[in-house]
C-alpha cells in the first residue's frame, strides 16, 4: 500500500477518534500536536487502525511509535 | 435510535464512543448515579455505560475511581466514593490481578476462601442503602496441569473456579449484592478471544476493546433491571414460533411439534419459555387465528409444553398485531417498554416497530432451531430479584383476566366490587415482606407518587425507624390471592403525618384498595391530632396516572414546580372519607 493512501485513510481515522474533522495528519504530526489525542483516545486509535487496515500490533510496536510517520511506516509493512 | 434498553442491537465500540458523545442530557427522564470501581482501567469504559443507559432514558452520573484502588475507596469512609453517595457500586475485579496475587501467595489452600472474604468484607463496609454489582472473574486459559487441572484444588483453574461459586454463594446471603458473571460473557465470546493480553499490559484494560460493549451492557442491563426497567410480558405468536405450520391449515396433526424433525426446536423453546414464565414473566398470546383453532394444540396436542394456565392472556383474531398489542398493554396494566413481541413474521414484526416503537421487538432467525439463541442473545431477561411472588405472579395475571369477565355481569361498579369479597390487610413492614417490598419498589413505575427505589438494607432500616411508618397493604378476593400489592412510607411528626412514598401494583387498580388506605391514614392523623397530611407528587415519564393523585382526595395544592413536580396538604378536619367494599379488613400499625 502506498504511503499516501495510508496517510489518507489515517486522517479520516484521525478525524473520527479525535472527533475533528479539519484534522489533517502528516508524517511528522505527534501527540502533542493534537489537542485530544491522550493516552485513553491513543487506545482508542490503535483499535481503530487495527480495524481498518486487519492487523495486530504488538506492545513494542505501540511503545516505540514516535509520531505519525513511524504508524504510516508500521501500517505499510504489516498490511503489505 | 431505539429508547429501549434491548432495542438497540448496536454494541459496536466505535459507534457507542461517537453516541456517547453526543447524548442528549437534560432529555432523560431519570438519573442514577453508578460508582464504577476496578482493578482495571475504566476511562474507556464510562461512554460506553453513559451511552447504553441513555437508550433507556436514564442519566448516568457516574463517579469513577482511580485505577485499581477498590479498597481505599471503599474502605475509607472519606474517600471519594462516599462523598459521591452513589446508589450503585460496581466492583469489577481483574483476573490478572488475581493471577499476581495467586503466584505470590504462600497458600494456595486458603487462596479462593481468602478472596471471597476480602469481598464480603469490602460490601460489608458499604451503606446498606448501596446495590452492589459484584463482577467475578475470568478463568484464564493457561492450565499449568492440562485437563488434570480440576482435579487439584489449589491450581489456578480450580481456584478461580472456587472464587466465583464462593462469590456467587456470598451474594445469594447478602441482600444488597447483585452479581455481573464476566466469566459467563467472556465464555460466550470465548475466552480466547475476550481476553488481549497486549492492551492488558499496554492500557490495563480487562479484554478486547472490542467486546468491553458487553460488559458495559451487563452492567447497565443490572441497573436498569434494579430500576424496575425490566421486561415483564412475553407477547407470542403461535403459527411457526411456537409450533412449525399453520394449526388453522394443517390441523391438530399435522403441526410440526415432538421428537422429530423441526418439532424438536419448537419443543425445546417452549420449554425455555415455560422456565421464564415459571420465574415470573408473563406470557401472553397474540395471533392472527380463530380462538377455537389457536386453542386446540394448548388443550390437545401431546407435545405442547405450553399449556392454557401458562398463558396469562390470550388474544387471537384478525385484528392487526398491534392492535392486539395494545388491548394486551390495557389489561395487564404495564409499559409497551416491558413488553417483548415474538414472532417469526417479519412483517409483523415490522408493523408493531411502526406502530408501537417502545415495545421490544427482537429479531428471530428463519430456523426454529435458533429461536432460544436469537432471545437469549437480545439481553432480554434480567432481573434484580427473585421471590416467592415472581412463582405466582403470571397466575395471579390469569386470574386477572377472569375478574375481568365477572364484572360485564354487573351494571354497578359497587355492586361488583362488593361481591368480590374483598379482603385487605395494612401493617407495617414486617422482616420477611423485605424481598417483596425491594421487587414492588423497583417495579411500580405508574401508580408511583415518588418513585423511591430502596434496596433491601434501606427498608430494613426503616423498620427500626422510630419517626417512620412503613405500611405494607396485601389484598384477596374470592377469585384468588393478590399477595403485598401497595407500600405507604409514612414520615410522622407532631404536626403533620408526611406520605413519603406511596405506591401500588397496577393490577389492583379500581379495587378502592387506595380509598381504604387514605381513610386509615386520615383516622391515624386525627388520633395524633396532627393539624394536616402532606403529600409530594414527583412526576416522571411514566407516572401521569396519579398527576392528580392528591387532588381527588381533595388536598390544597401548595406548590407546584417548572418540572411538574408538586406539593399537597389537607388538614384531617376538611377530609371526606371514602366509601369502601372490603368484606374483611385488619389494620395493625
Amino acid at each position: 500500500m502506498q504511503q499516501d493512501e495510508i496517510l489518507a485513510r489515517l486522517t479520516e481515522i484521525f478525524r473520527k477518534t479525535f472527533d475533528d474533522d479539519r484534522l489533517t495528519v502528516t508524517h511528522d504530526m505527534t501527540a502533542a500536536d493534537v489537542e485530544a489525542w491522550d493516552s485513553l483516545s491513543h487506545i482508542n486509535l490503535i483499535l481503530a487502525v487495527e480495524r481498518a487496515f486487519e492487523i495486530r500490533l504488538t506492545t513494542r510496536e505501540v511503545r516505540a511509535m514516535k509520531n505519525v510517520g513511524d504508524f504510516v511506516g508500521l501500517i505499510a509493512k504489516k498490511a503489505a | 435510535m431505539s429508547k429501549t434498553p434491548h432495542g438497540g442491537t448496536g454494541l459496536d465500540y466505535f459507534a457507542l464512543v461517537e453516541e456517547a458523545r453526543r447524548l442528549p442530557g437534560a432529555a432523560l427522564d431519570r438519573t442514577v448515579r453508578l460508582a464504577v470501581v476496578a482493578e482495571f482501567s475504566t476511562p474507556h469504559l464510562l461512554p460506553l455505560l453513559r451511552a447504553l443507559a441513555a437508550r433507556a432514558g436514564v442519566l448516568l452520573e457516574i463517579y469513577q475511581a482511580d485505577y485499581d484502588s477498590i479498597e481505599a475507596e471503599i474502605l475509607d469512609a472519606s474517600s471519594g466514593l462516599h462523598a459521591f453517595a452513589p446508589r450503585y457500586v460496581a466492583v469489577l475485579p481483574a483476573a490478572e490481578k488475581l493471577k499476581t496475587r495467586f503466584y505470590r501467595a504462600e497458600n494456595r489452600q486458603d487462596f479462593a476462601a481468602q478472596m471471597v472474604a476480602r469481598f464480603t468484607w469490602l460490601w460489608a463496609a458499604m451503606n446498606s442503602g448501596v446495590t452492589i454489582i459484584q463482577g467475578n472473574f475470568v478463568q484464564p486459559s493457561e492450565r499449568a496441569f492440562g485437563h488434570f487441572e480440576l482435579k487439584v484444588p489449589e491450581s489456578m483453574g480450580a481456584v478461580v473456579a472456587a472464587v466465583n461459586a464462593g462469590l456467587a454463594a456470598a451474594a445469594r446471603a447478602a441482600n444488597n449484592v447483585l452479581l455481573c458473571d464476566v466469566d459467563h460473557i467472556a465464555a460466550e465470546i470465548g475466552r480466547a478471544s475476550w481476553a488481549d493480553e497486549a492492551l492488558w499490559s499496554l492500557a490495563k484494560l480487562p479484554c478486547r476493546l472490542d467486546h468491553l460493549p458487553l460488559l458495559a451492557q451487563a452492567v447497565v442491563g443490572i441497573v436498569l433491571a434494579a430500576e424496575g426497567r425490566m421486561i415483564k410480558c412475553l407477547a407470542l405468536d403461535l403459527d411457526n414460533t411456537l409450533w412449525g405450520g399453520v394449526i388453522g391449515d394443517d390441523g391438530l396433526a399435522g403441526i410440526a411439534l415432538g421428537e422429530f424433525d423441526e418439532g424438536e426446536a419448537f419443543v425445546a423453546f417452549q420449554h425455555f419459555l415455560k422456565d421464564l414464565k415459571n420465574r415470573g414473566i408473563i406470557l401472553a398470546v397474540v395471533s392472527k387465528n380463530d380462538m377455537a383453532n389457536a386453542r386446540l394444540p394448548f388443550q390437545k396436542h401431546p407435545h405442547m409444553v405450553l399449556r392454557e394456565d401458562d398463558v396469562a392472556v390470550f388474544i387471537a383474531n384478525w385484528d392487526n398485531k398491534a392492535d392486539n398489542l395494545r388491548r394486551l398493554q390495557a389489561t395487564l396494566n404495564i409499559g409497551f417498554d416491558a413488553i417483548a413481541f415474538i414472532d417469526d413474521n417479519p412483517f409483523e414484526r415490522d408493523l408493531v416497530r411502526q406502530f408501537l416503537p417502545d415495545v421490544v421487538v427482537p429479531e428471530l432467525p428463519e430456523d426454529p432451531a435458533l429461536y432460544i439463541r436469537a432471545l437469549n442473545a437480545a439481553h432480554l431477561f434480567e432481573t434484580a430479584s427473585y421471590s416467592q411472588a415472581d412463582r405466582e405472579r403470571p397466575k395471579q395475571y390469569r386470574v386477572e383476566a377472569q375478574r375481568e369477565l365477572a364484572k360485564v355481569a354487573f351494571t354497578n361498579i359497587e355492586d361488583y366490587l362488593a361481591s368480590l369479597g374483598m379482603k385487605i390487610a395494612v401493617e407495617r413492614f414486617t422482616p420477611f415482606q423485605v424481598p417483596r417490598i425491594v421487587q414492588l419498589m423497583q417495579r411500580s413505575n405508574q401508580f408511583n407518587l415518588t418513585t423511591q427505589r430502596l434496596g433491601a438494607g434501606a427498608v430494613a432500616a426503616l423498620m427500626h425507624d422510630a419517626k417512620c411508618l412503613p405500611l405494607t397493604v396485601t389484598l384477596s378476593d374470592k377469585f384468588g390471592d393478590y399477595g403485598l400489592i401497595s407500600v405507604v412510607i409514612l414520615r410522622l411528626s407532631e404536626a403533620e403525618i408526611e406520605i413519603e412514598s406511596y405506591l401500588m401494583s397496577c393490577r389492583v387498580l379500581k379495587r378502592g384498595v387506595e380509598d381504604f388506605v387514605m381513610n386509615e391514614i386520615f383516622t391515624l392523623a386525627a388520633a395524633r391530632g396532627a393539624k394536616r397530611v402532606v403529600g409530594r407528587y414527583l412526576k416522571t415519564a411514566k407516572n401521569a396516572m396519579v398527576e392528580n393523585f392528591y387532588q381527588n382526595f381533595g388536598f390544597q395544592k401548595d406548590y407546584e414546580w417548572s418540572n411538574g413536580d408538586s406539593t399537597w396538604s389537607l388538614a384531617p378536619a376538611a377530609y371526606a372519607p371514602r366509601p369502601v367494599f372490603m368484606a374483611d379488613s385488619r389494620v395493625t400499625f
